[in-house]
């Protein structure tokens, strides 16, 4: 599944581990991640993130 | 234990939350000369810009709910440290005692000493405050000119022109990004940064900014002139060192740490932009964040050393990624070169080989093999036998891996 790393602080999104401390179980694509969700590391949005490929 | 946090950034608010995670009982006072609850600074492009509206450019507003206990001094500055009775002093008479204290001080934006950098309509972008003046005087006011071209003025001017003013970019240097591209890359940014519609102008020393009461254009050294109505300098930024100086901790371009994040008293520490660790002054993100979260662990008597931060390799820069790596521009003999470009679309890839291993590399308009292209150069990697090959779009990194 795809990774997405956030621009600001290099905090990367991995779906097979969710993000615990926001509540988001493992699974979860980024998509699918609310509008509300920020990085955890720096809190940022969504916006900043881009595709790891 | 008492701990008392000057700052409300990145590395102040971090190192908050990284404390209350790790120890219920300690008490935490956070000072912040802002009013502001914490916000990500990269916030303030997306904000500017109209992308992001005023209500979302805050972040983690549940570490200040009263459940954790942080005592929040918003808007509070703290105006001196009196280090050998181990309490701090604001700006409005209070006095906190602290076990640790963390300088989180920050940086503030730098401002060349040029004659009409007071005038009104001239700003810098770090704060809030500052995103708001600027959106304020652009209702009326947008003839843009913004004073440096690295990486802060171009998003800047970028965001700008999102909002439908009329941009120039000024910079000193003859080429953009001297330091990551070399000048056929530079050529290509400056390009599609012109496509936009923000013009460009380089190898441009300025004079003097213009104006009576208000900014009215900017001179040249040249002797030619633009003109602005709304200037934005973005010249950098210097580490904010007056409390640590005042106090008689040893400073030198930052507030100088050891790798425990402790300042030249053991019981001050510093974090973020406004430290230097061995001799470095990071300026970025996660530096702010790695040295915050090891300098919360050691106030509380946790080891947890810092040995430094690895920048990335790749940025973004209007809209194009960037990834720079080692000798881009080999100034000795012996350097093989290798070049691939699509000047249309802002692709350019560079190689430099030294007997056959990879010493350098530009990866622009791609992010494909970005990571991979900068390992192989962190590695030295010899790629002699796939050298012709490695620059095309279809090239395979796993097969090489
Ligand atoms: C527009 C913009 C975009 C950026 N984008 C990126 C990016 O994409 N990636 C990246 O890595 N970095 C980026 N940066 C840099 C990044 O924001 C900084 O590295 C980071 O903010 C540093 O955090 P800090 O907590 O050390 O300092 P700061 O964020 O400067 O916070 C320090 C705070 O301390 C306060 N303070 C200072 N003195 C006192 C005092 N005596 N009493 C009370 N409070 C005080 C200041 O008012 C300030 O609020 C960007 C910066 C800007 C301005
Ligand atoms: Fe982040």
């Amino acid at each position: 599944m795809e990774k997405w790393e956030c621009q600001a602080c290099g905090y990367v999104y991995d779906p097979a581990v969710g993000d615990p401390s926001n509540g988001v179980a493992p699974g979860a694509k980024f998509e699918d991640l609310p509008d509300s969700w920020v990085c955890p590391q720096c809190g940022v949005g969504k916006e900043l993130f881009s595709k790891v490929d | 234990m008492k701990i008392v946090i000057v700052g409300n950034g990145m590395a102040g608010t971090l190192a908050a939350k990284t404390v209350r995670e790790l120890d219920q009982e300690a008490g935490i006072e956070v000072f912040g000369e802002e009013k502001y609850a914490y916000y990500p600074r990269p916030n303030l492009i997306e904000f500017l810009a109209g992308r992001l509206p005023y209500e979302k450019l805050f972040a983690f507003p549940e570490i200040w709910s009263t459940r954790q206990r942080i005592g929040l001094h918003f808007g509070e500055r703290v105006a001196r440290i009196r280090p050998d009775e181990r309490i701090v002093e604001t700006g409005t008479g209070g006095i906190f005692p602290y076990d640790a204290l963390l300088l989180a001080s920050g940086a503030r934006a730098a401002v060349p000493p040029l004659t009409g950098s007071g005038l009104k309509g001239v700003f810098v972008l770090r704060t809030l405050d500052d995103a708001l003046a600027i959106l304020d005087r652009l209702r009326t006011h947008a003839r843009v000119a913004v004073l440096g071209g690295g990486l802060l003025g171009l998003e800047i001017a970028r965001a700008m022109r999102d909002r439908g003013a009329e941009v120039s970019v000024v910079e000193i240097f003859d080429r953009l990004l001297p330091r990551q591209l070399d000048p056929a890359a530079a050529g290509i940014l400056k390009h599609q940064i012109e496509k936009t519609g923000i013009s460009v102008r380089l190898g441009a020393v300025s004079r003097e900014i213009l104006g009576a009461a208000e900014v009215r254009g900017i001179r040249f050294e040249s002797g030619d002139e633009v003109e602005a109505d709304l200037v934005v300098i973005a010249a950098g930024v210097k580490p904010e060192l007056a409390l640590a100086k005042d106090a008689g901790l040893t400073v030198e371009r930052g507030i100088v740490v050891d790798d425990s994040l402790r300042t030249s008293r053991p019981e001050i520490f510093a974090a973020g932009d406004a430290a230097e660790h061995r001799g470095r002054v990071y300026g970025i993100i996660p530096a702010s964040f790695e040295q915050a979260r090891a300098a919360a662990h050691n106030m509380l008597g946790m080891d947890m050393p810092y040995s430094g931060t690895v920048p990335s390799n790749t940025l973004k820069v209007a809209g194009l990624y960037v990834t720079s790596a080692g000798e881009v521009n080999p100034e000795a003999r012996g350097h093989e070169v290798l070049v691939r470009s699509v000047p249309e679309t802002g692709l350019y890839k560079k190689i430099v080989l030294k007997e056959g291993r990879l010493v350098g590399a530009i990866w622009m308009g791609t992010k494909k093999g970005a990571s991979e292209i900068g390992r192989f150069v962190a590695l030295k990697k010899d790629v002699e036998i796939r050298k012709g090959d490695l620059l095309e779009d279809t090239f395979d990194f796993a097969e090489m891996s």
